[in-house]
């Protein structure tokens, strides 16, 4: 009793230390997974405990002792088909759930007030893609590579390693590979997505707090996989339009520094000009 | 309580001839045997080997992970025992077993004299040794090195260019195709070779659940073989099924080779829930409650389990709606795997427990694997997948069931028929010390994964990185990991001295009802001289019962008048009556 009484006082103290959900909070999508989590966690906990304290109590109970006959146990007629029909109505009811939380993981929320709108972006002048705004999302090409994660933004702006996106906006993520199998995962904003050749494959995420969430590959797809890590900033609507105009500025100044240096070659490629200095 | 049968025919020699002298050496006699015990002796001990083998990938890669950022064993290193260790653990160790105790007990069980294809059963037996060494071969030039499963295009030439992976391939593919030679002769021996009355209804368990992994390993061998086969097209010539830039698809392979894992998660699952079902009414005194309700849940197992492949490819580009359908396969399972345990609770409460290590064994194999299959009900919830699989939180599930099934119920399957085998029994001292090794090494390995899983460490990392918090979980993993291998290794050297040493045991040790123990240990060549007439679902205890009736109204004969013999007129004609009444 003494024993039982310590482990219930310290499991708060365990549960506290130790992880027992994935990390959520930071999108709609995670938080609507995180509560069918809770839900199937204390069916999956009821189905273990009975199942191994029906097993400790038979051992205790029936162990072989001089004297005792074994006696069948009394069961009504067709306790099977009541075993089954319950559940069998377990197993419909947790099938209900799931494709009722599948459905509301899957439905795009609308970008928040604090979002990006159409009246504040300057993305939406650019004309390249519709713009972000008004509830629309904000369209992301997430491209997946041996081993790092490739993000274009709706006006053709793009970075390596860290997605940057603005606060409260709705962001579709369309995700594709140009090599092998990817598969991005950052759990604070929901579950995985295979980026795979050749074929799109879209999720979504609505970050509700300003911060850094880290995110790593899940499919192994060689030697550089363990390295392979996503990580989504998440960034005020001014902070985030102001990133964008000096990311597309330095992009800019590259493509001239490179343009330059080919002039200077004189008018080669620079793939023709290092093969010129390799012989 | 059935009723003891009326009359059991009369005992008739039907074999005259024991054993012929042996011509060739011994090895020779075993190598070029169809005989389903030696084959199945050959099986046990290739998978055994191979179970070694995995627990020594398997302790490298958690030697590796034991601390953050760790540089003992290269990442090219571990990528390779990753990249053998999934193929060895399911495909040359977990099937291999299950295999290999089918084999030798299933014909005795029905009561057989032999298989109805011997020669295809050796050829399974060496197409699977041979893929077996096909891909250890690999570690004298280069091994695979493209994933526990290898999915295109990363298998494909351009990513993979080494030899390596079409030894995973090749590898695989001659071993599964070895398992569908078994599963035919197998399926067959079941249909054509059952002794008289042994109809399906009186089936063992265990022989039943052999009956439907030949048909699983028939349907997901065949489609593993072809997938093999495809993507060595695509790799040696030229081929474009997985090549997405040709118009092939890369999702293909990943529906083709999750029907084959998920399908060879159902054989070790079947495996297991017959043996649990043969051990439990032997070792509680009782029959095995509901018979029928068991028999009906595995042949339930089997097409639900296999249908549920896609919930291994939620994370995949598929259609929502295909995902819904593998989670209703997946959450069916819960109705025959729940029935299971039902019945198997049912059959120990109120018996007399004796806790011999096959049924040590068995109640760990059903305690293991619930909690595994609770964890796997868990993620077969669409969102609950999109977050847990591919996380060392699902791994840990899969270790449980993989663990609890080919280990523990494995063990159990081998420290119940080992006496059957050899007629000697393993001891019970290191089967305990092997017992309890095995439970705390999983659970100590199963939660630290689980936790590191839930914490955002993804499956086959070589390494992960300090201050994620994922350090004090990949230690407790490691440090389980290890006591997990020692009892594997106390029950493989349990086994290897008894073999030799063992208490000797007679031809029932463990008052068994089915019909293996009807014959000798180690039964001979021809398994039986008399084939017993089956009339219930325990043929044996059946014969003993009449045994102990015959006993009871036993009355010593009367005795007969003695008449002096008549003097023989004739000495070769009273010679040859004598041999005609022998020959009756």
């Amino acid at each position: 009793m003494t024993l039982a009484a310590l482990v219930l006082a310290a499991l708060p103290a365990i549960a506290h230390a130790v992880p027992l959900a994935p990390e959520d909070g930071a999108s709609p999508n995670a938080d609507d997974t995180t509560a069918i989590y809770w839900v199937m966690l204390v069916v999956a906990a009821v189905i273990v405990v009975a199942v191994n304290l029906a097993l400790v109590a038979a051992v205790v109970r029936f162990r072989a002792r001089r004297g005792r006959e074994a006696t069948r146990m009394r069961a009504g007629r067709r306790v099977h088909a009541r075993v089954a029909a319950l559940l069998g109505a377990v197993a419909t009811a947790i099938f209900v759930a799931g494709v009722i939380s599948t459905s509301q993981v899957r439905d795009v929320e609308p970008s928040g007030p604090e979002g990006l709108q159409a009246a504040s972006t300057r993305t939406a002048q650019l004309g390249v893609s519709p713009p972000a705004g008004d509830g629309q999302p904000l369209s992301m090409l997430v491209s997946g590579q041996q081993w790092l994660w490739r993000y274009e933004y709706p006006d053709g702006t793009f970075s390596y390693y860290e997605l940057v996106v603005p606060v409260d906006t709705t962001v579709m993520l369309e995700l594709d590979s140009t090599d092998v199998v990817h598969r991005w995962w950052v759990p604070a904003l929901g579950g995985k997505l295979d980026a795979t050749p050749g074929r799109d494959n879209q999720t979504w995420f609505k970050a509700e707090e300003v911060g850094v969430y880290e995110g790593r590959s899940a499919q192994f797809s060689g030697p550089g996989y363990a390295t392979m890590r996503a990580r989504v900033r998440v960034v005020s609507v001014p902070e985030y339009e102001a990133w964008l105009d000096q990311q597309k500025a330095d992009i800019q100044e590259a493509q001239d520094a490179v343009q330059e240096r080919v002039q200077q070659l004189g008018g080669r490629s620079v793939a023709e000009a290092v093969q010129g200095a390799e012989q | 309580m059935s009723t003891p049968p009326a009359r059991i025919s009369p005992a008739r020699p039907e074999i005259v001839t024991e054993r012929f002298q042996p011509r060739r050496p011994a090895w020779f006699e075993l190598a070029s045997s169809g005989d389903h015990k030696a084959l199945g002796a050959l099986y046990l001990g290739a998978a055994c080997s191979f179970l070694v083998l995995a627990v020594v990938e398997l302790v490298l890669m958690r030697v590796q992970l034991i601390v953050p950022e760790s540089t003992i064993i290269s990442p090219e290193i571990f990528d390779q025992l990753m990249s053998t260790y999934g193929a060895t653990a399911v495909v040359l160790f977990g099937i291999p077993l299950a295999l290999g105790l089918i084999s030798y007990i299933v014909p005795l069980q029905i009561g057989a004299r032999g298989t109805v294809f011997p020669r295809l059963g050796a050829l399974s037996f060496w197409l699977y040794l041979a893929g077996g060494i096909t891909l250890y071969a690999s570690y004298l030039y280069r091994p695979p090195d493209a994933g526990t499963n290898p999915l295109p295009p990363l298998s494909d030439t351009v990513f993979s260019p080494t030899a390596g992976a079409d030894a995973w391939i090749a590898g695989v593919g001659l071993a599964v195709l070895g398992f569908v030679l078994f599963a035919i002769n197998m399926l067959a021996t079941l249909y054509r070779r059952r002794a008289p009355g042994m109809v399906w209804r009186r089936m063992p368990p265990f022989a039943w659940s052999a009956t439907l992994i030949g048909y699983v390993l028939v349907v997901a061998g065949s489609v593993m073989f072809a997938a093999c086969t495809m993507l060595m097209i695509d790799r040696q010539f030229d081929g474009v099924f997985f090549d997405p830039g040709e118009g092939g698809s890369p999702i293909l392979w990943q529906h083709l080779s999750w029907f084959f894992f998920t399908g060879a998660y159902v054989v070790v699952l079947l495996f297991a829930f017959g043996t649990i079902s043969e051990i439990l009414p032997v070792f509680s005194r009782k029959p095995v409650f509901g018979h029928r309700a068991i028999a009906a849940s595995l042949a339930a197992v089997a097409p639900l389990g296999l249908l549920a492949w896609m919930h291994n490819m939620y994370s995949a580009p598929i259609p929502v709606g295909w995902e819904y359908f593998a989670m209703a396969a997946a959450l069916a399972l819960t109705i025959p795997i729940g029935v299971l345990l039902f019945n198997w609770i049912g059959t120990l409460w109120g018996g007399v427990l004796h806790l011999r290590a096959p049924l040590l064994f068995a109640l760990g194999a059903i305690s293991t694997t619930t909690f595994g299959l609770a964890g796997e009900l868990m993620s077969s919830v669409i969102p609950i997948g999109w977050q847990l699989d591919h996380t060392t939180t699902a791994q840990a599930d899969t270790y449980y069931v993989l663990v609890g099934g080919s280990v523990f119920g494995g063990f159990a399957a081998l420290y119940y028929w080992f006496p059957k085998i050899t007629g000697r029994r393993m001891g019970e001292g290191l089967a305990g010390g092997s017992f309890w090794a095995l439970l705390v090494g999983v659970h100590a390995m199963a939660i630290g994964m689980i936790f590191a899983g839930l914490e955002g460490q993804p499956v086959d990392v070589y390494k992960f990185y300090e201050g994620e918090g994922l350090a004090a979980y990949n230690l407790i993993a490691s440090i389980g990991s290890f006591v997990l291998a020692l009892g594997v290794l106390l029950t493989l050297a349990n086994a290897a001295y008894s073999a030799r040493h063992g208490v000797e045991t007679g031809a029932d040790p463990w008052r068994g009802s089915t019909l293996e123990w009807f014959a000798l240990s180690p039964p001979p060549p021809h398994n039986f001289d008399v084939i017993p007439d089956v009339r219930s679902a325990e043929p044996l205890r059946d014969i003993r019962e009449f045994v102990r009736r015959r006993t009871e109204t036993w009355e010593p004969p009367r005795p007969v008048e003695r008449r002096e013999p008549e003097p023989a007129a004739n000495p070769a004609k009273a010679d040859a009556g004598a041999s005609e009444q022998d020959s009756r």
